[in-house]
Order: structure tokens, then C-alpha cells, then sequence
């Protein structure tokens, strides 16, 4: 399968905070084996969909100056609630602080408005072009697909040149609001990323 | 015998490993789940490291009370009862139980446990 | 991507501690996503290997009588990332069990450098404690079998383990 556990970033503060979700369906092969007469999402997918949600907080807040954005530690993470097929996970990602090569973060996340985990994260960011040869090529590559997969998963930059860094702000209409997911989905903001009610079209 | 400080030095040990919290947190009059986040599945994990720690055997029910709060001889409409405010004095004098007496809900009790009852059962434990 | 993050057991002795691989390959789909054209282990997934590890171990100590589910990564922290090549080695100990819960370390090496570790705490849940039944006896083993634990598993005594009747 792909690996990419978040469906949609639903809310973003660069640098500083995001919140996205995740939908969990039988279509998913792993639900075969985990487990097979209870099918629920294994936790420590549970912990990426934290670390992808963080990793993209960060990378959006430096405008993906590393290419590598990783799990370092996780500590005390608590499974409270089993996530099932049909339900949606919601995770938010909170930096707590960052210096030159880590960032912390607290992270949580919810079913239905319950909380179902919870967890402390270092994540490490580097570049391929600091530690192997040839690692700047990579490093341009890596940062291509991201740029095109964050455009897929951010509406708010759907159709808007998928390439193409995303500029908070100016990407939903020189509107201040961090919820352009949000707006998206109560029609004000069309997919292209312009200011236009989708209602009277 | 170790004295206070010391125990208490280990119990948060024991707290920021379980918790994940940091030491600071971890003061005298922290509760347990309200300021500390702990959930059932960590009274356990505390449970382990208090063991291992101070070289102490925690029998089930003794640190958190699940027989006499799950009993419906001592617990009438949610609330512990009477006998059951009696049966939890008895069986855990080293916790203060002033507040939870002025509302005794059932699940008012995770929230009203402190560190310093966590201190003060060590202390119970190890005789100090 | 099927759910299987050891590919078997070395070492596996009832109750005490066990060893398992885990060979990290470019057929693996995820890879091509962690990340494009620059493949590497996530490590959520080596604590999924160290997890299934720690989880067999501690099911198997209890005869496995209860739902064994992972309910919290206490710290995991690692050194270094794992790249398709690698063999992941898990050793599993378990710290504490009790019928309500455990409390296992498991460390991930790579050509014997400590590229992971971490403490990880299992539920043991009881039917009617929110959990249905996880498998058929029979899927169950089915997987026992391909992890070869009653190939190379022995008790605290040194004798082979006992291939269940179920």
C-alpha cells in the first residue's frame, strides 16, 4: 500500500501546529491480519498519522528546506480508544519547540470528539546532501514529491499549480484564516484556492 | 528506612517514566489525572515501576480501589456509600479522603488522588 | 501492505526473552513513499516489529488466555534509520507481567549497532472488556507456525515448546 496515513489537512499553522485526518476503511489490506475477527487500525499507524501530520507542520513552517523529516523518539503513547473501519481519526500536531535538527511535539488524537491517543515526539529533520553523496539530488527529488503530495492533501492548494510552494495567505485569497480545509468545505473557498462562494455557480 | 524525600524523589521517577511528564510537573499536590494525564492503563505502569523501584509487592485493589468502587454493597446510586467510605478508610488510611467525602461519585475518585498519596502508600509499603 | 513485521522468530525461551528478524526490502511498497527514490524504515514500523515481538512473548507466557494488545509505547527512541538491505534483530524481555498487564524492552540492532530501542505496555483484556475475539484459534496458529516458535521456542528448562492442540 501507499504510505501515506492522513486522507486530508484539514487545518494548518506553519511551524507551529496542524490538524488533519484520517479515514480508516476495510479496503485496507493490514486489516486482514490486524486482526482478523476485530479489524481495527494498529496503533503504531496511529503514530505515523502523527509523525506525517507533524513532519508536514514542519516542513511548511521552513518551506521544505530538508528533504528528510523522521521519528526520532515518541514517548508515552496512549491508546485509549480502538479506531474502526468507517471511523475517522482526527489528529492536531503541537510543536513544542525546535532547534537545529529537532523539533517536539505534543500530539493528539480523536474519534468522534473522544480522545483515542496521545503522545509526546521528537522528530529529526536532515538533508541526504549532509551525510551521502549525490544526496543533494535526492534531496531535490524528495522534495518535489512532497511539494505534490502536500498539494494533494491540502485543499486549499488543489489545482493551484501542484508544484508550486504554497504561500498561507496569499494561497486562500490574502485571507488570514489557518482553517482554508475548513472554509473549503463550507463553500468559501473553491478548489483553486480563489475567494468565491461554490453556491450560484 | 528512606525518608520522605527520598521516596518521593522515586515516586516521581516512577511518574515522569510512566507519564511521560516532566519533573517538574510533579509536585506534591499534582493530581494524578487531572494535572498528570494518567488513565487507568497507567496505574498499572505505575504500579510496575513502584515495585520495581522500592523492592515492594502491590497487590491489585490496594493503590486504586476497583473492588470497592465496582461493589454495589458499597457503592448506592453512583456514589460510595457509607460503608464503603468506612471500607475505603480502612483498607487505604494513607490517602487523605476529606475531599472525595464531600462528593463521593464513584468517578470522582482517579480525579482526587495526588502525588503526595502516592508518597504517603510508599511510605505505607516500605515503613517509613 | 499485509500486517506481519517480523519475518521469524531466532530465539524465542517462554516467559524470559525472544529474538526476531526482520529484513527490510525495496519490494516493500511503503518504501517507495518513506521517502520517494530515498527508502527509509519508518520507524512507527519498528515498533510495530518490536511490538509483535514483545506481544507473542508475553500472549505466549500467559497461554494465551487473554487479548494481548498493545495500550502504550512508554519511550522508543532511535539512533539511526534502517535502509532496504538491513536485517532488523528484535530482542524482547519481558520487565514485568501481571494477569492485567505487562511491561516488555525490546531493542532493534543492525549488524549488532543498537539502531532502536524501546519500552512497550500490553493489556491483557478479558472477553467482555471491550475487545471481541482477535482470531480463530486456527489463524492464530496459522501465524505461530510461518514465526517458527515451535520450531525453536523452549521453556524456562530448556525443552522444546509444545505445539498446541487447537
Amino acid at each position: 500500500m501507499r504510505f501515506t496515513l492522513l486522507d486530508r489537512v484539514t487545518a494548518i499553522d506553519p511551524g507551529k501546529s496542524i490538524t488533519a485526518i484520517k479515514t480508516l476503511t476495510l479496503s485496507e489490506e493490514y486489516l486482514a491480519d490486524h486482526f482478523p475477527r476485530f479489524p481495527v487500525m494498529p496503533g503504531v499507524l496511529m503514530l505515523e498519522s502523527m509523525t506525517q501530520a507533524a513532519a508536514w507542520t514542519i516542513r511548511l513552517g521552513e518551506d521544505f528546506a530538508h528533504a528528510i523529516v523522521v521519528l526520532r523518539s515518541a514517548k508515552n503513547v496512549k491508546y485509549g480508544d480502538f479506531v474502526e473501519p468507517g471511523k475517522v481519526l482526527t489528529v492536531t500536531a503541537e510543536v513544542l519547540s525546535q532547534d537545529e535538527t529537532t523539533t517536539k511535539v505534543k500530539a493528539t488524537g480523536t474519534v468522534g470528539g473522544r480522545t483515542s491517543l496521545t503522545a509526546r515526539l521528537t522528530l529529526e529533520r536532515y538533508n541526504l546532501a549532509d551525510r551521502v553523496a549525490h544526496g543533494d539530488a535526492l534531496d531535490a527529488r524528495v522534495r518535489t514529491e512532497m511539494r505534490k503530495l502536500w498539494a494533494v492533501l491540502h485543499p486549499a492548494g488543489r489545482g493551484a499549480g501542484a508544484v508550486r510552494p504554497l504561500v498561507y495567505g496569499a494561497a486562500v485569497g490574502g485571507a488570514s484564516s489557518p482553517l482554508p480545509g475548513a472554509a473549503y468545505r463550507q463553500g468559501a473557498i473553491d478548489p483553486s484556492g480563489d475567494v468565491a462562494p461554490l453556491a450560484g455557480r | 528506612m528512606p525518608s520522605r524525600d527520598e521516596i518521593f524523589e522515586k515516586v516521581k521517577t516512577a511518574l515522569v517514566d510512566a507519564l511521560g511528564v516532566d519533573d517538574d510537573e510533579v509536585t506534591s499536590n499534582a493530581t494524578m489525572v487531572g494535572d498528570l494525564g494518567a488513565e487507568s492503563i497507567d496505574f498499572l505502569d505505575i504500579v510496575f515501576r513502584l515495585e520495581k523501584s522500592f523492592g515492594i509487592k502491590i497487590p491489585r485493589g490496594e493503590l486504586f480501589p476497583e473492588d470497592v468502587l465496582s461493589s454495589t454493597e458499597f457503592v448506592t446510586n453512583g456514589k460510595v456509600n457509607a460503608a464503603g467510605m468506612a471500607a475505603l478508610k480502612a483498607r487505604m488510611p494513607f490517602y487523605d479522603l476529606t475531599k472525595f467525602e464531600q462528593n463521593p461519585s464513584v468517578q470522582n475518585f482517579p480525579n482526587m488522588l495526588t502525588v503526595e498519596d502516592m508518597v504517603r502508600y510508599v511510605q505505607s509499603k516500605v515503613g517509613g | 501492505m499485509r500486517w506481519f513485521w517480523i519475518d521469524r522468530f531466532d530465539e524465542f525461551v517462554r516467559g524470559r526473552h525472544a529474538v526476531a528478524v526482520k529484513n527490510v526490502s525495496l519490494a516493500e511498497e511503503h518504501l517507495h513513499d518513506h521517502f520517494p527514490g530515498a527508502a527509509l524504515m519508518p520507524n512507527s514500523l519498528i515498533v510495530e516489529g518490536m511490538a509483535q515481538t514483545a506481544g507473542l512473548l508475553v500472549a505466549d507466557a500467559i497461554d494465551y488466555n487473554r487479548r494481548v494488545v498493545l495500550a502504550k509505547v512508554a519511550a522508543a527512541e532511535f539512533h539511526f534509520d534502517a535502509v532496504p538491505g538491513d536485517t532488523l534483530r528484535f530482542k524482547a524481555e519481558i520487565l514485568d507481567l501481571k494477569p492485567a498487564g505487562s511491561l516488555t524492552k525490546v531493542s532493534s540492532t543492525v549488524d549488532d549497532r543498537l539502531q532502536g530501542e524501546a519500552e512497550l505496555f500490553f493489556a491483557h483484556l478479558e472477553p467482555g472488556e471491550g475487545v471481541p475475539k482477535l482470531f480463530e484459534p486456527d489463524e492464530l496458529l496459522k501465524w505461530l507456525d510461518q514465526m517458527h516458535i515451535y520450531d525453536i521456542g523452549r521453556d524456562e528448562s530448556g525443552q522444546p515448546l509444545q505445539r498446541p492442540d487447537w
